[in-house]
């Protein structure tokens, strides 16, 4: 008997029982359906995180104290280090400023809008994707001249003022030792935050105001704690990270002390996705474990069915049903289920992946990849619950079979 | 003028059931010659070894001890596949309850040996309507059992132990559960296929049946007490 007569037997035999056979493959359905959705959203939360870091820029880093080594003073990033550092890479550094960041919120009326108030230079907007939408960004002139000119956050704008056309306008910012009044230079497009608003949580709105600025209103006197770099494409960020700690640890006579730190984008993204990759790993074995049930399900059709039909397998093995005949009748019954619990699973996987990622505004990323072992692995259960009960089937003495009722 | 030949040649045929500690002897030292052709009656009250028998003759079960030839060959130390392959080439089983395929069509029951026997699906299908049409159901093809009579019912399970042409067809009870105007038909069908030259072994208790055969055969305690020919016996050489 060849394979496609087992087949067809087969298919008889799951379509005379329709009721059962669909149940038998729900937990196949189930199990294979949630791995292809959660490995999906894996991908595609993967994807969106690589496209969030593209938007932040793949080629940002930031060099800075390491607070572990307990810095002193005179190890700050002075003004000047930054001028030799811009000059010695100004092939490198697209652009390059120190930050100083403090929280405040400004009141309109009852209502207190958190910001985050930042004292950068001129050469932020060539690090951070900003584009205008009214007015400019900061210019070196501002920062000479201490200028309390601020660049706000679009929904800033919106909340405070309930329009965008806002330039020239006075906001007042409440920061821990007082309030400062800044004159609106300009309007950033929004930007949107990587997840939405998840949980209702929302990222504090940004102010940038010039870093002398900033540095005056917090009594620094031109020393740095950190860097925000953007290299140029093609720029090896750690190998040029490297060269400039050794040219800021030569300046300052701390060569060795390891007093500087160094983050960029790209290991952090390496970083991310290696976390994605195990979530995902880790969720879809998790989910693997329901294919693993659905497995045990089959197998426990399968051997009611066998205990049922035992009449018609003393039939078959009186007229001549080899121990291969039988075995392969059950096999490729049980496969046959798991496979098409599979293929239901897969289009009901990707339909739901699909749904969740018009939700949540995920590319859908259902790989290919994911299927195929999906496939595999349905069959695979199929073959390995399949054949003990294949087996039992097989080796019933035809007699006590065929006196079964 | 028919060939004859040895069709089953058993020799001190033993065979002991094991239940627990003891030891049950089903068969003692049996010996039996059945020429081709012959229609053989196999009769004894239950217990007397003639189950046992029919399922040693049908390649169903294996001797503990003694030599079972059938058609020339030895078959008395076959592996199971060995004995299927057997029980499909050369017996044809017909059963007291009929043991169709009650899922599957007149059709199809009678194409299942030839499914094993590796036969292609054309001439399945046309050797199947032939041996439907031998035993009167050519209008019942694509009747599942349960839309079929007794009789039709077992009709089709002879069908079915004709179509690979086997060496000899087994019957157990093939009347028993069927009221007597099917079993005579039956009985009728058995007789015109040993003219045409079968052999056929019928086991029954019923001594009218029995005696429709050639020869009849009685069994008590696992040994054969009576073997004579009846007033239906061809003159054979």
């Amino acid at each position: 008997m060849n394979l496609l007569e087992s087949v067809k037997i087969a298919l008889e035999a799951i379509f005379s029982n329709k009721m059962r056979s669909l149940l038998t493959m729900l937990g196949i359905i189930i199990g294979i359906s949630s791995v292809i959705i959660i490995v999906s959203l894996g991908h595609g939360s993967q994807q969106m995180i690589l496209k969030e870091f593209e938007s932040f820029g793949v080629n940002r880093a930031y060099l800075g104290l390491s607070w572990r080594e307990n810095p002193r003073l005179r190890d700050y990033i002075s003004k000047d280090d930054i001028n030799i550092l811009s000059e010695a890479f100004s092939k490198e550094i697209k652009g390059m400023s120190p930050m100083v960041s403090d929280s405040g919120k400004v009141i309109k009326r009852t209502e207190e809008i958190r910001v985050e108030l930042s004292g950068v230079n001129e050469e932020f907007n060539k690090i951070e994707n900003i584009s205008m939408k009214k007015g400019r960004f900061l210019l070196e002139t501002d920062m000479k001249t201490r200028r309390s000119a601020a660049v706000i956050d679009e929904k800033l704008a919106l909340k405070v003022f309930g329009r965008t056309d806002v330039l020239e306008e006075e906001i007042t910012v409440d920061l821990r030792n007082g309030q400062e009044t800044f004159i609106i230079i300009g309007v950033m497009e929004d930007k949107p935050a990587p997840f939405g608003n998840l949980g209702g949580y929302e990222p504090p709105l940004a102010i940038y105001v010039p870093i002398t600025n900033m540095e005056q209103m917090l009594g620094m006197n031109g020393n740095y704690w950190g860097l925000e770099i953007n290299f140029n494409k093609g720029v090896n960020a750690n190998q040029t990270l490297s060269r400039m700690i050794s040219i800021i640890e030569r300046r300052h006579n701390s060569e060795g002390k390891n007093l500087y730190i160094t983050y960029t984008a790209e290991s952090e993204l390496q970083m991310v996705n290696q976390i994605m990759s195990i979530l995902t790993l880790v969720v879809g074995a998790i989910a693997a474990i329901s294919l693993v049930v659905g497995g045990i399900g089959v197998m426990n059709i399968m051997l009611v069915s066998v205990t049922e039909r035992t009449k018609e397998i003393g039939i078959r093995k009186a007229i001549g049903a080899k121990y291969k005949d039988v075995m392969m009748q059950f096999l490729v019954e049980a496969i046959i289920i798991s496979a098409i619990g599979g293929i239901i699973g897969i289009l009901f996987g990707i339909l739901i992946s699909a749904i969740i990622a018009v939700i949540i505004g995920f590319p859908p990323a259902v790989s290919i990849i994911s299927i195929l072992i999906a496939t595999l692995f349905s069959i695979s259960v199929g073959i390995f619950f399949g054949f003990y009960p294949a087996r039992k089937a097989s080796k019933m003495d035809p007699i006590n079979a065929l006196r079964y009722e | 003028m028919k060939q004859v030949l040895r069709m089953i040649r058993i020799q001190d045929l033993v065979k002991v059931y094991k239940l627990g500690e003891i030891e049950v002897k089903a068969l003692k030292n049996v010996n039996l010659h059945i020429k081709a052709a012959e229609f053989t009656s196999v009769m004894g009250p239950s217990g007397s070894g003639k189950s046992t028998l029919m399922n040693i003759l049908g390649c169903l079960d294996r001797p503990t001890s003694g030599y079972y030839y059938l058609d020339q060959i030895q078959v008395d130390r076959m592996s199971p596949d060995e004995l299927a392959e057997i029980r499909n080439k050369k017996i044809g089983f017909v059963f007291q309850s009929f043991n169709l395929l009650s899922r599957s069509s007149a059709l199809k029951n009678v194409e299942l040996p030839m499914l094993y026997a590796g036969v292609k699906p054309n001439e399945r299908k046309e050797r199947a309507v032939e041996a439907l049409e031998k035993v009167g159901l050519s209008d019942r093809l694509h009747h599942k059992p349960n839309e079929l009579s007794g009789g039709q019912r077992q009709r089709v399970a002879i069908a079915r132990s004709l179509v690979n042409n086997p060496s000899i067809i087994l019957a157990d009870e093939p009347t028993g559960n069927l009221d007597s105007k099917s079993g005579i038909e039956i009985m009728d069908i058995f007789e015109r296929l040993n003219e045409e030259g079968t052999t056929i072994i019928l086991v029954t208790h019923e001594p009218d049946i029995a005696s429709m055969a050639k020869r009849v055969i009685h069994f008590k305690d696992g040994e054969m007490v009576d073997d004579h020919e009846t007033g239906k016996a061809e003159v054979s050489v």
